[in-house]
């Protein structure tokens, strides 16, 4: 069974980019540890030849026609997805430098 | 490369294809022709579904489907019947929504291949796998911060993917013009190199000459030039071989190519890869195929590349090489084709063959445009073609001509009576000249007499001179010896 | 100011238009200002201005016609809330998250408009556990929801205030999500009807995701028959939802209006839903309704969901992965809240670690657990297999509907508990799912229809569950339940 302890705590908490402060690293680890050590359980079901299922629904998914729709935008005649951004300059999304 | 070693190269292209619609939404997806993506304002192809807002949801773009399965059947892949999306996550800020949809298990097509022609004869590059997924956006790197433009995001990509099947730079720009010609006379890829429509990764690696145990691979990234892949994979190897011989080991890595310089550069390494954690897109039910509908794609292929070569050598008698170079790009085939319907005699397709791959490319290449874009139709070739072949022009003058058409697209008969380029077979025009330059070159000509053959040339070229570059060369060949030896 | 509790159905309110008892506009005007003074936290935001505008247009239509046209417009002039996590053009969905504090939805959930469009009043947003994790709407970030009865107690989640509203007449009926109980569970602790439909029956477009494979989006009501309305309404094919079921406009409403064959419906019991952890009272309303049920002529069959005690094992595996992929996209870029501190970030890195530090302790846990569980190395043994033991659930249902048509239980162990009671203990908060998770894991239409009180007054919710695609019968049902028990009345 799998160690839930204070690092692999860290160590996901990262993969998944949430900061987390000691104390909830210390609350998280023992919390998860728990949970998991509960769902552990899964592995005495016999799964063998068992496709897994991802989809309540057994339809195939349907497709669109490639049709144009003009994107929406606001009365200014700006895109409307630039109305909810935090930080908009030269209608681009303003994010700290990448290079 | 280094006689003891030898190279293993796989390559992965992501193709953007050429819907009118982003793959998930019904943003407009692709470029108009007079545009190019600098001119879209900024994030205005953008809605929230491809923004990744809370509460919006994928649906999939018929044509992308299409288009993929097209791709499928013209490099002999077998079409999976049922499909399944994934998600691949990693944070990027073109990336709106933390993962891209993409294919894992059961991609579109798999176990394809394609040929090429290295100097060892037709080599077989097998496909492993084809896949439909999102492109991302694009960042814009300022000084002291980065825009993020979702335009791109959620253009409709497929990535195809080779096996470790070529040994060569080479064999990698061979294998990338074939599956380029491909796409694009299937007209899924509008094939803007420029605007990164195609786009290449390849993984390279060395080992000892004979051994079957790879060496460790490095990816380089994102290249889109045909040429720059070949350099970047011939200084890789290079590279590679040397962290080998001076006692070093190759590091699993990701690198990028540097025109400027020509190097690779280590951009991370995989060690610190990231964990994409994949899993089945549950927004989107696994996509179900019928064969008719397969069936009904493959009856509307167009021509593809590899017949239309095969139908230039064997109902034209074009030298392999030449219906190679002719079908390696979709525009020049079609203009050749054309010219080949005009002239309306197979036996003219050589030398028609001769001008589109010779004269005609290198003005091309010169503009660095498509033949579409400049002034030349396929009736200017057809006429030159013909025109030299009944010896009313020669073709130095043909040359000529073909410059003034380049410039001005007027019509070849308009040209060459302007210019007065027509050739002059007229013997009763030609005789005085000919007595003339005779009589001027007495010792030459005394010399021809006593058996030096090779000064018929310099009368030839005299003659020719004298009659302003418009003598029908072979008759006054003739026309020469006649009036020396006679 | 009416009496806002007198009008039990749609069909009440409609004819107190007609005979001019009230008016659209005056029973708007009556919800949103009993809206405004209520002190239970069940609203986040309330939309004055859109309802008012509604109501007029409303009006004025039953003035130009003199009637109700209640075939065009069946919910005409009636007002309602929503869950904070649907989304209305032009008004905020926090999700009840500091990440979404500002957000301003630039287009409305295909279901919310299908409401207005046939003549609903939208009232305002109403509160929820933080992105619907949670199950006593303790996890929002802008103050819990208080039992509408119980202050002292939860009234349930994460479609807390959803619930709440309705028992407290705060809105006439409302929207909640369910993933997992999230519309049953709270319906059951507040005392009024939820239902949650058949996966893929009402389009997702709209609804902000918690785990996808498992949102639905459902209506509460105080009677099954307005929640039918709703259902009927809100129902029905959207091109703009791929796993949005292809399928005829319901009418689970005329499923209502004639009375059940009773002596054709066999009601499954099973054994797994009745060992032990049941409170007495619960126990015992859950006995009294079966008996009731067979005394009507149906008939009662003990079955076995022998996977049943699985369920919140995947549940808990699947639901947090689909989470945590479906909170990527929560970064402070496009929209939502920036901290300060992100823009002080040192790299990307950072900065996406500032940016999503808004996420309140509950949802945190979620995405680590779920990143977890899909991580290399990981995600054979739990998300894999989590999906495997899913399809076995599945199995188990498939079985049991080969032999009932219905399947009744409790909807939870116990009834509303206090504040605080459980919230440092989440693994007892997540098994408090028991009942309700397994038809969220096999797509199934269930309801929770009230059927008794403990000793202390606080509502029992009554568990049924249908086929895929059966909500006829769980609302005929249900419907007759309601009407002619003695305790379906609250």
């Amino acid at each position: 069974m799998v160690d839930v302890n204070e690092a692999l705590t860290r160590q996901v908490a990262a993969l998944a980019r949430l900061e987390l402060s000691e104390n909830e690293v210390k609350t998280f680890s023992s919390q998860l540890s728990q949970i998991i050590k509960y769902v552990e359980k899964l592995q005495e079901v016999d799964v063998k030849g068992v496709e897994p299922l991802s989809h309540p629904i057994d339809l195939p998914t349907p497709l669109r026609p490639d049709v144009v729709l003009a994107s929406p935008t606001d009365l200014e005649g700006k895109p409307k997805v630039l109305q909810a951004a935090p930080e908009v300059l030269y209608d681009g999304f303003k994010v700290p430098p990448i290079l | 490369m280094h006689p003891e070693f030898e190279a293993v190269i796989g390559l992965e292209v992501h193709c953007q294809l050429a819907t009118e619609t982003k793959i998930f939404c019904s943003c407009p997806a692709r470029i108009p022709a007079d545009q190019s993506v600098s001119e879209i304002a900024v994030n205005s192809n953008t809605c929230p579904i491809c923004a990744g807002h809370p509460g919006t949801l994928p649906v999939l773009n018929q044509k992308v489907v299409e288009f993929a399965i097209q791709a499928g059947l013209a490099t002999h892949s077998r079409i999976n019947l049922k499909n399944r999306f994934a998600r691949k996550h990693y944070f990027y800020p073109d990336l709106p929504k933390g993962y891209q949809i993409s294919q894992f298990e059961l991609p579109i097509c798999e176990n394809g291949w394609l040929n090429i022609e290295t100097d060892a004869g037709p080599k077989k590059i097998q496909i492993q796998r084809i896949h439909m997924e999102e492109d991302a956006g694009k960042n814009v790197h300022m000084s002291g911060f980065s825009l993020v433009n979702l335009n791109r995001a959620g253009v409709p990509l497929i990535e195809i993917v080779t096996g470790p099947d070529m040994k060569t730079a080479d064999e990698a720009g061979a294998y990338l013009r074939a599956l380029y010609a491909v796409v694009t006379y299937l007209g899924i890829c509008d094939g803007n190199l420029q605007e990164g429509n195609f786009r290449c990764d390849a993984n390279v690696s060395v080992m000892p000459k004979g051994s079957t145990v790879f060496g460790t691979r490095t990816e380089i990234k994102n290249v889109n030039s045909f040429r720059f892949v070949e350099k970047a994979i011939e200084y890789e190897i290079a590279r590679q071989i040397e962290v080998i011989r001076s006692g070093g080991r190759v590091v699993l890595e990701t690198r990028t190519y540097d025109s400027d310089k020509d190097i690779t550069i280590s951009m991370r390494s995989k060690e610190e890869a990231q964990d994409y954690r994949y899993f089945t897109e549950p927004d989107l039910i696994p996509l179900t195929i019928d064969e008719a509908w397969i069936r009904k794609i493959e009856s509307g292929l167009p021509e593809l590349p590899e017949q239309m070569k095969s139908r230039l050598v064997s109902s034209l008698g074009l030298s392999v090489y030449d219906a190679g170079v002719l079908t390696g790009s979709k525009t020049l085939a079609e203009f050749f084709d054309r010219v080949v319907h005009k002239l309306g005699n197979p036996a003219l397709a050589k030398p028609a063959a001769n001008w589109v791959t010779g004269e005609v490319s290198r003005l091309i290449n010169e503009q660095g445009i498509e033949i579409q874009q400049s002034r030349i139709l396929p009736e200017h070739i057809a006429d030159l073609v013909r025109l030299v072949h009944d010896q009313v022009l020669s073709s130095t003058a043909a040359k000529q001509v073909l410059a003034l058409v380049w410039n001005s697209g007027e019509a070849v008969e308009v040209i060459v009576d302007r210019e007065g380029l027509k050739q002059v077979s007229d013997v009763g025009s030609l005789d005085p000249i000919i007595q003339r330059v005779i009589e001027g070159n007495a010792k030459q000509a005394a010399d021809f007499r006593s058996g030096k053959d090779k000064l018929l040339g310099f009368f030839v070229g005299q003659v020719m001179k004298e009659s302003g570059g418009k003598a029908n060369p072979a008759l006054l060949g003739e026309l020469i010896k006649k009036k020396l030896l006679g | 100011m009416a009496n806002l509790s007198s009008f039990r159905t749609v069909r009440d309110v409609h004819s107190a238009f007609e005979s001019k008892k009230i008016s659209p506009v005056e029973l708007t005007q009556d919800y949103l200002n009993a809206a405004k003074k209520s002190e239970i936290g069940a609203y986040l935001t309330i939309c004055e201005d859109v309802a008012l505008q509604q109501a007029r247009a409303a009006e004025a239509l039953i003035q130009r016609q003199g009637r109700v046209p209640c075939l065009e417009y069946p919910l005409l002039g009636i007002p309602l809330g929503i869950k904070d996590n649907l989304n209305m053009d032009g008004v905020k969905t926090t999700c009840a998250s500091k990440m979404l504090e500002n957000y301003v939805a630039p287009y409305t959930a295909t279901c919310v408009s299908r409401l207005q469009k046939s003549g609903a009043v939208t009232l305002g947003k109403l509160n929820l556990d933080e992105f619907a994790m949670g199950g006593s709407n303790e996890n929002s970030a802008f103050g819990p929801v208080r039992h509408p009865t119980h202050p002292d107690r939860v009234p349930g989640g994460s479609s807390g205030g959803s619930a709440a509203a309705v028992r407290a007449n705060l809105c006439f009926g409302s929207l909640g999500s369910d993933t997992g109980g999230s519309i049953r569970l709270p319906a059951s602790y507040c005392g009024v009807v939820g239902m949650k439909p058949t996966y893929g029956r009402v389009s997702r477009f709209g609804l902000v995701a918690f785990a996808s494979s498992l949102d639905q989006v459902g209506p509460f009501a105080q009677t099954v028959e307005d929640a039918a309305l709703l259902m009927d309404v809100m129902s029905g094919y959207d091109p703009l939802d791929s796993t949005s079921i292809p399928q005829e406009k319901m009418n689970t409403y005329a499923a209502t209006q004639t009375a059940p064959e009773w002596s054709q419906i066999r009601i499954g019991v099973p054994k797994e839903y009745f060992v032990g952890g049941l409170t007495p009272a619960v126990e015992q309303s859950i006995q009294a309704s079966l008996k009731w049920f067979e005394k009507q002529g149906a008939q009662l069959v003990p079955i076995s969901l022998p996977h049943t005690e699985y369920a919140v094992s995947v549940y808990y595996v699947v639901a947090v992965s689909e989470a945590s992929s479906n909170l990527a996209r929560y970064d402070g870029i496009r929209f939502g809240m920036r901290p300060a501190a992100s823009d002080q970030a040192k790299d990307l890195n950072d900065f996406y670690m500032k940016s999503r530090s808004l996420f309140g302790p509950e949802v945190k846990r979620r995405i680590i657990l779920g990143t977890f569980a899909l991580s290399s190395g990981y995600s054979e043994a739990y998300f894999q297999r989590a999906c495997q033991v899913r399809r076995k659930i599945v199995g188990d249902f498939n079985d049991a509907f080969q032999k009932v048509d219905l399947i009744v239980g409790p909807v939870s162990p116990t009834t509303a508990f206090k504040l605080g009671e459980k919230s440092s203990d989440p693994l007892k908060m997540y098994l408090n799912d028991i009942f309700t998770i397994p038809a969220n894991l096999a797509g199934l239409p269930a309801l929770s229809v009230p059927c008794g009180i403990d000793e202390e007054g606080l509502p029992i919710g009554l568990h049924l569950m249908a086929a895929p695609f059966q909500e006829d019968r769980l609302v005929s049902a249900a419907h007759a339940f309601q009407n002619g028990s003695l305790f379906g009345k609250v």
